[in-house]
């Protein structure tokens, strides 16, 4: 897919491509899905935090939406799928599932980028929290439907309104890193 | 090899479609081949098993610490009612001594088989694996110990789960209250059998009791040994009822912080013997073929 990539800030100025600095370059671009590698670990492991296991699908989605809003290219299709098979192995749920949902998150925000990367912070809140419901829903049902039987809708419930809560929070930390992490090793 | 522009376009916007199909295709794969699946996730448990351990450790010298702090604060109550209690309990010591005695002189008076100890294994809990569809723990053991598939695992009061999944260095224990698990007891007091199946809160029903004979509130429950693994009279916890005609089990094991299992093998403790004229089930993959008397012979007809 063509990505727009926008005039570099200082025509004719660039930086020496030696290995230090593709190394750099390779860092920088690679922390939205080390975040979300990350993510995926530490909330697996033995925290006890409360909500911990609504907790991990909510930020991932968040962070998934975010980046494929706003530079899909540090947060390809082909990362994402591999995000998702980490994610399903890590978490003891119906397999192939959580990576699914991933992917229609990421379809979804690559689709709609154009206006979604334009409009105001709440309304792009708003959408992330219908685009949520929808998710949420889904991933009842395929559990429902993979477990031959219904499985309890509140966690499910919990886990969108967790989502939502926690977008903002994503959001700016979003913005930091794209602004102080990422930005600077914008190639050109 | 030189593509087109519009060939590489093409094929980017091919991408994400194809790895949703292939997304499918991994939900399809692990309903279909779910060994292969719990090796893959079984073998990543291991390997961060180690990790697990160093993230639980600080927790629970915490929570020792914590749990010392409050124990200096109600030192004296604490005192007060152990001594009362050590007194009851010294009457109960003296009435279970004389009981054993006689229990030791009516079994040796009629030839009494004893039960063989059950071989155990005790391990730290490292990983709370429980999702938003199942109830389950993620135990470290020694490499050497043999821990089999369908080992019970008690905690220090009470049965906790069974034993689903068994890597080098870790099992997966599924929980009681977990959705999938249905296990048989007896209810001791009323004597009735029913089924105690979870639902993934942290109290499970009581199904399939008798109409007739229903639960009493606050009677314990004991499984009753109706399948091979598991014994009979392990305590399970006690009736209690959420709402009229609903009963559920309060288990006697702590399952919202469980630190330390044992894992009891049981597999071989008590097997039938043959019956005679019990039909043997065929292996898998061949059909049962029938004593001669009811197969049909093509050259007569149903009656000679």
């Amino acid at each position: 897919m063509k990505t727009f990539t926008p005039p570099p800030i200082r025509p004719g100025i660039h930086p020496r491509s030696g290995l230090g600095y593709r190394i750099d370059h390779g860092m920088r671009s690679s922390v939205p899905c080390l975040f979300v590698f990350f993510v995926a670990l530490v909330l697996s492991a033995p925290l006890n935090l409360p909500g911990q296991v609504e907790l991990m699908p909510a930020v991932i989605m968040a962070t998934v939406f975010l980046w494929s809003v706003f530079v899909p290219v540090f947060m390809p299709s082909i990362a994402v799928f591999m995000l998702g098979i980490w994610v399903d192995i890590l978490s003891f749920g119906p397999v192939g599932v959580m990576l699914l949902m991933m992917l229609i998150v990421h379809g979804i925000a690559l689709s709609g980028r154009y206006t979604l990367a334009r409009v105001n912070f709440f309304v792009l809140w708003f959408v992330f929290g219908v685009v949520m419901v929808g998710i949420t829903a889904l991933q009842w049902v395929l559990c429902s439907a993979l477990a031959l039987h219904i499985v309890e809708f509140l966690p499910f419930v919990f886990e969108t309104v967790l989502a939502f809560g926690s977008f903002p929070v994503l959001y700016t930390g979003f913005v930091w890193t794209y602004r102080f992490v990422v930005n600077n090793a914008d190639p050109s | 090899m030189p593509v087109s522009i519009q060939f590489r376009q093409a094929l980017g916007k091919l991408v994400l479609p194809a790895l949703i199909l292939v997304a499918c295709g991994v939900i399809l794969l692990g309903k279909a081949d779910r060994p292969l699946i719990e090796k893959l996730r079984m073998q990543t448990a291991d390997l961060l098993a180690p990790a697990y351990g160093l993230v639980a450790w600080p927790q629970a010298k915490l929570r020792w610490l914590s749990g010392n702090l409050q124990d200096i604060r109600n030192l004296e109550a604490e005192n007060i009612r152990l001594r009362a209690e050590n007194v009851s309990l010294r009457h109960w010591y003296d009435v279970a001594a004389a009981l054993a005695d006689e229990n030791a002189a009516l079994k040796s008076n009629l030839h009494w088989i004893p039960d063989n100890a059950p071989a155990f294994v005790t391990g730290r809990v490292v990983r709370d694996t429980s999702g938003l569809y199942a109830r389950a723990v993620l135990l470290a053991i020694n490499p050497d110990t043999a821990v089999r598939k369908g080992g019970i695992a008690l905690d220090g009061s009470g049965l906790v789960g069974r034993v689903t999944e068994v890597g080098k260095r870790s099992v997966r224990v599924l929980l009681i209250t977990d959705s999938s698990s249905r296990l048989p007891v007896t209810l001791e007091s009323s004597h009735a059998a029913a089924i105690m199946a979870g639902d993934n809160t942290a109290l499970p029903r009581i199904i399939f009791y008798p109409q007739d004979n229903v639960p009493i509130e606050g009677e314990r429950v004991v499984t009753n040994g109706e399948i091979e693994s598991l014994p009979a009279g392990l305590p399970v916890g006690h009736v209690h009822y959420l709402r009229p005609g609903q009963p559920v089990v309060v288990p006697a094991a702590a399952l919202d912080h469980i630190d330390i299992l044992r894992i009891f093998d049981y597999e071989d403790s008590v097997s039938p013997p043959d019956a005679p004229g019990r039909v043997p089930l065929p292996n898998v993959g061949r059909t049962m073929s029938l004593p001669s008397q009811f197969q049909s012979h093509p050259d007569q007809g149903l009656h000679g």
